[in-house]
This record gives C-alpha cells, sequence and structure tokens, in this order.
C-alpha cells in the first residue's frame, strides 16, 4: 500500500473520532457509509467491455478483452477469466518499477478468488466447442489513484465492466470431421453476461475497538487487521481474508462479517440499478470523467 | 510463468493422468453409516505427531504429519537484513512456502508458482500477529515451510508447523498459531479434510459449497488468519468459524506438549 508517515497525534485523531459514541469520521461520515463514486461504462472502445470507476480519490479503469483459447485441462467443458491487476507509478511513485507488483498480486488474487465458483459467473456459456474452444476473459484493472479502499474499488469496478462485456456470436459449422468457428460480423449480435450473482468486495477495517467501511487512505494508516469479504446480492460469501498483521477476536469477526453482508447485498443492488439507468439513457448520458 | 532456463523442463505440455478420473460425488462417501471414507466421524480430526527440532543447523525446525499431509520447515534468524530498502525500526518477517515437486497429483513447478506465492502471504498473515516484531529491531527472521506430501489442509498445516518452529527457534512469540480448516459440503461440515475431501471449484455447482482456513491463538483467543473459498452462506460459515475454533483449541495442549517434550530432550 501507499505508506504515508502520519503522526501519532493525527492517528490519535482518527482513532478517537471512530471510538466517541457519536461517530464521525475524518470525513463526517458514519461508519458504515461509502465516500462519494462515480461510474460509467463503454469507455474504452477497443475493448470487449470497460468501466471506470472513481471512488473519492480512488480512480480505477477496467477494461475486459475476449479472446478465444483452449479451455485448460481440468475445466475442458467451460471458458475462464484472468485477472491482471497494474499498479501503474503514475498513481504513486511507490509503485515505479517492480514496486507495485506485491499489491497487484494480492488484488488479482483476492479478485480470481471471488469469482472461482460456478454460482458466480457462468463460466459454462463461455464454452465454444467443449476440449477445444472457449472464450477467455481477460480483466485488466488500471490503477491510476490511489485513494484507499483499493480492493472493494476493483471489485465494483470489474462487476461494471462484465456488465457491459459483449461477446461477439459465433456459430461453429461441422464440415466432415472438422468444426469451423464463424464470428457473427454484425455488431450488434453480441452475447451479454450474467453479472446479477457476481459478488463485490467489501473490505471493513478494525480501528481500535469498532469497524468501519469503504476506508480512506489515512484510516487504513490507522487499521491494524481487516476483513475482506466477497458478497453476492443474495447474501452468500464467496471469499473471505483477514489482512493486515494485526488479530481479530473472534466475535468481532461475526460482527464484520454481518456488517459486510448487510453493506454488500446493499452495494449489489444499488451498483445493479446505476448500471441499468446508465444503459438505458443510452447516448444521451452526460460523461463524468476525463475519458471520451 | 517464468520458466527455469537452468533446468532441463521436460516437454511443456504434459498432463497429470488424474484429470481423466471420474470425480466422484463426496457425499455418498460420507453417508456409510455417518462415517467418511477413511473412517473417521464428521467432526474428527487425523492423529497428529509432531517433532520440533529436527534440522540441527536450523534456528529452529519443525515437522508435522497428519495421516498423509506430511510438512517440514525451518527457521533461521534474526539476522541483518541484507538490502538497504528494507530498512525497518520493526523486526521482519519472510515466509515461503514451497510444495515439493513431487507433493501433490499434480506434478509442481521448481519454482514458485502464483498459489504457492499466495499460500506464502497468507502463512506470513497468520504468523505476523503472534510474532513479537519489536523484539528484533533492523532484523528479519526467515521462514521456510516445504510440503513433502500433500493430502489435504496443506495451509492449515503449514501455520501449526511453522508456529512450533519458531517457538522452537526461540522466537517470542504471544502465543502458538493453531491452524485448522473444513470442508463444506451442502449440509454436511468435514473438519480437517482429505485431499479427496478438499474442495475444488470445477466440479462444484451449488451454494454452500467450500472451505475455511483458520489460524487460532488460542490461550488469548484471537484469529490470526481467516481465509475462505467458494460460496457460503452466512450461517453456514459463521458455523465453520466455530467448528475449527473448537478443532484448534483442541489440538493446542498437543502441541504444547511436544515443545515441553522437546525442551526436555534437549537439555
Amino acid at each position: 500500500m501507499a505508506d504515508v508517515n502520519y503522526s501519532e497525534a493525527e492517528k490519535t485523531f482518527i482513532l478517537h473520532g471512530i471510538q466517541d459514541k457519536f461517530p464521525c469520521r475524518e470525513d463526517g461520515r458514519g461508519c458504515e457509509d461509502y465516500r462519494h463514486m462515480e461510474i460509467e461504462t463503454g469507455v474504452v472502445s477497443n475493448t470487449s467491455g470497460s468501466a471506470r470507476l472513481r471512488l473519492a480519490n480512488t480512480d480505477i479503469l477496467v477494461g475486459v478483452k475476449a479472446e478465444l483459447g483452449v479451455p485448460s485441462p481440468e475445466k475442458p467443458d467451460s471458458g475462464c477469466i484472468e485477472f491482471f491487476v497494474d499498479c501503474s507509478a503514475n498513481a504513486t511513485p511507490e509503485f515505479e518499477g517492480r514496486g507495485g507488483e506485491e499489491l497487484a498480486t494480492e488484488i488479482s488474487t483476492v479478485l480470481s478468488r471471488c469469482y472461482d465458483n460456478s454460482g458466480c459467473l457462468d463460466l459454462k456459456s463461455l464454452c465454444i466447442i467443449p476440449k477445444q474452444q472457449c472464450w477467455i476473459l481477460y480483466i485488466d484493472v488500471l490503477l491510476l489513484e490511489c485513494g484507499g479502499n483499493l480492493f472493494d474499488a476493483a471489485s465494483i469496478g470489474v462487476k461494471a465492466a462484465l456488465y457491459n462485456t459483449r461477446i461477439p456470436n459465433v456459430t461453429v459449422n461441422q464440415e466432415d470431421d472438422e468444426m469451423e468457428i464463424e464470428l457473427s460480423d454484425d455488431p450488434y449480435d453480441v452475447n451479454r453476461l450474467d453479472i446479477s450473482s457476481s459478488p463485490c468486495i467489501v473490505t471493513l477495517s478494525k480501528i481500535g475497538h469498532y469497524h468501519v467501511v469503504d476506508a480512506s487512505q489515512k484510516e487504513e494508516a490507522c487499521c491494524l487487521a481487516r476483513l475482506m469479504m466477497g458478497v453476492t446480492a443474495k447474501g452468500t460469501i464467496s471469499a473471505l481474508k483477514k489482512e493486515g498483521w494485526g488479530s481479530l477476536n473472534p466475535e468481532s469477526i461475526f460482527d464484520m462479517m454481518e456488517t459486510g453482508k448487510k453493506i454488500g447485498q446493499v452495494l449489489n443492488t444499488s451498483l445493479l440499478n446505476v448500471l441499468e439507468e446508465e444503459e438505458k439513457s443510452g447516448n444521451k448520458r452526460k460523461t463524468v470523467g476525463f475519458l471520451k | 510463468m517464468p520458466l527455469d532456463s537452468r533446468r532441463i523442463c521436460g516437454p511443456e505440455s504434459t498432463q497429470s493422468p488424474h484429470i481423466f478420473t471420474v470425480n466422484k460425488d463426496i457425499k455418498s462417501d460420507i453417508l456409510l453409516n455417518g462415517e467418511r471414507k477413511d473412517g473417521r466421524k464428521l467432526d474428527q480430526i487425523r492423529p497428529l505427531f509432531l517433532r520440533p527440532g529436527l534440522i540441527s543447523q536450523a534456528k529452529g525446525s519443525a515437522y508435522i504429519e497428519q495421516n498423509h499431509t506430511k510438512v517440514i520447515c525451518a527457521v533461521y534468524g534474526p539476522r541483518e537484513v541484507m538490502r538497504k530498502e528494507d530498512f525497518s525500526m520493526k523486526g521482519q518477517l519472510t515466509c515461503e512456502f514451497k510444495f515439493a515437486t513431487f507433493s501433490c497429483k499434480k506434478k509442481r513447478q521448481h519454482q514458485q508458482d502464483a498459489e504457492e506465492k499466495d499460500l506464502s502471504v497468507q502463512l506470513l498473515e497468520a504468523l505476523e500477529p503472534a510474532v513479537q516484531l519489536d523484539k528484533f529491531p533492523k532484523a528479519q527472521v526467515n521462514v521456510y515451510i516445504t510440503v513433502l506430501q500433500n493430502d489435504g489442509i496443506a495451509l492449515a498445516a503449514s501455520i501449526t508447523c511453522a508456529s512450533l518452529a519458531l517457538a522452537d527457534a526461540g522466537i517470542e512469540m504471544y502465543d502458538i498459531v493453531v491452524g485448522s480448516s473444513a470442508r463444506i459440503h451442502g449440509d454436511v461440515m468435514l473438519v480437517d479434510p482429505s485431499e479427496e475431501e478438499e474442495y475444488r471449484s470445477q466440479d462444484c455447482k451449488d451454494v454452500n459449497e467450500g472451505k475455511v482456513v483458520i489460524g487460532l491463538m488460542p490461550s488469548i483467543n484471537q484469529i490470526s488468519a481467516l481465509t475462505s473459498k467458494g460460496e457460503i452462506d452466512f450461517e453456514t460459515i459463521s458455523q465453520a468459524i466455530k467448528t475449527c475454533i473448537q478443532t484448534c483449541q483442541k489440538v493446542y495442549p498437543v502441541l504444547q506438549n511436544a515443545l515441553v517434550n522437546s525442551v526436555k530432550t534437549k537439555t
């Protein structure tokens, strides 16, 4: 993580703010509030699907590219998804060279673990000819600015980009013993992915005796341990990971999981609403970001 | 995957013959008069064998055996941090997790692959809260884990093994971290799953299929590691965590005993 050294006094100030009966975080939020989010999809024309997310200061661009490949021998009848996170040195000079690699692999492993079950994304629909041809989705997450809570932001961005993904229709013609794949040349003859049960990551940071969602960079510096959860719209948990160099009490873990489940469900439904609304407004929508 | 240029790796595209076996539903095996295939009850763990201090040249070491899961661990340090950039006033802990190439059904690579790197990070995060890092400022302690044979719960066994090795090395800790794992299969929960019973994402279709791994410091009742895989609902996952905690607490006296015995035999 982009480490900034904060003074003990500043850390105590943040800690006391959260610990008080009247919960007040440094930016005036309650403990279960997210910061302002801006999301838009279809921002990069060369991708199969893309999305840009800005969560306060965190800026993330996600591009999905669908390519044809051979399915893995363990899963011959389904396609695959591959996550790659790029921590660009634009975000912070510490990411220069190989500096961001550790964080990048951490984010991509959490993401792939969240999607590593058949309920979250129907990979079987990505298969064209079992054992021979399938769609491989390369999901690339580009980090443009770090403002805390990268995991949540990345997962929301990924979900939005998958919603926006359009995979061209292919038909398989069998001639004698050979299969021939024909790609539809109509740009509107496409398949969409069903993301209704895809998870969003909710990170709960333990600060003092309480936990907060969507920690800012300052709050992350005060936090000893956090719990990351992949939560689906149904409220099921698709991945769980404790992170950081502190440990947690079992009771507080159950409390955090309860909050995470609640927040995650709301997050998923409101994200889907926003995406559907954006889709409806079509070309009339106003652009908010720097792209386009 | 970067390839190792110093070794002759053989053809790149070999496959394990095991991918052609048909995966049986593990439930049909469990339901045979409420016993698992190896004769255990659902919440019964496998027999445990522990042996601290078997690598004489390391500062501390440990070996753990749970039926066919065999893990060895060595701890070196505290020693000087060689790279200037890594300087820190607090002590540092590094973990390296490696499956021996012959340890799993599938052949492993000589170099660490993505899964092993992920497991190294998980192991580090499990051990870091337990070790008193401020006791060895500007120095580092290295933990090396090698899985000799994998028959399920490699991570949980490694957590236990590594903390035992750290204790054997005399590194000051708040408590020993005990690892345990549970497999969730519908309404059944299998504690300490074997390789056959372990969760594989490709052959599961329903909700409530997955696994949970925890690392617990029993005497201070703190969880230092918690990971899960697979889609599980809230109640089931809470229940699984509770079951894992109980398992850890059951194993704890065995670990203490093993350490006491090793100290006695040393002197």
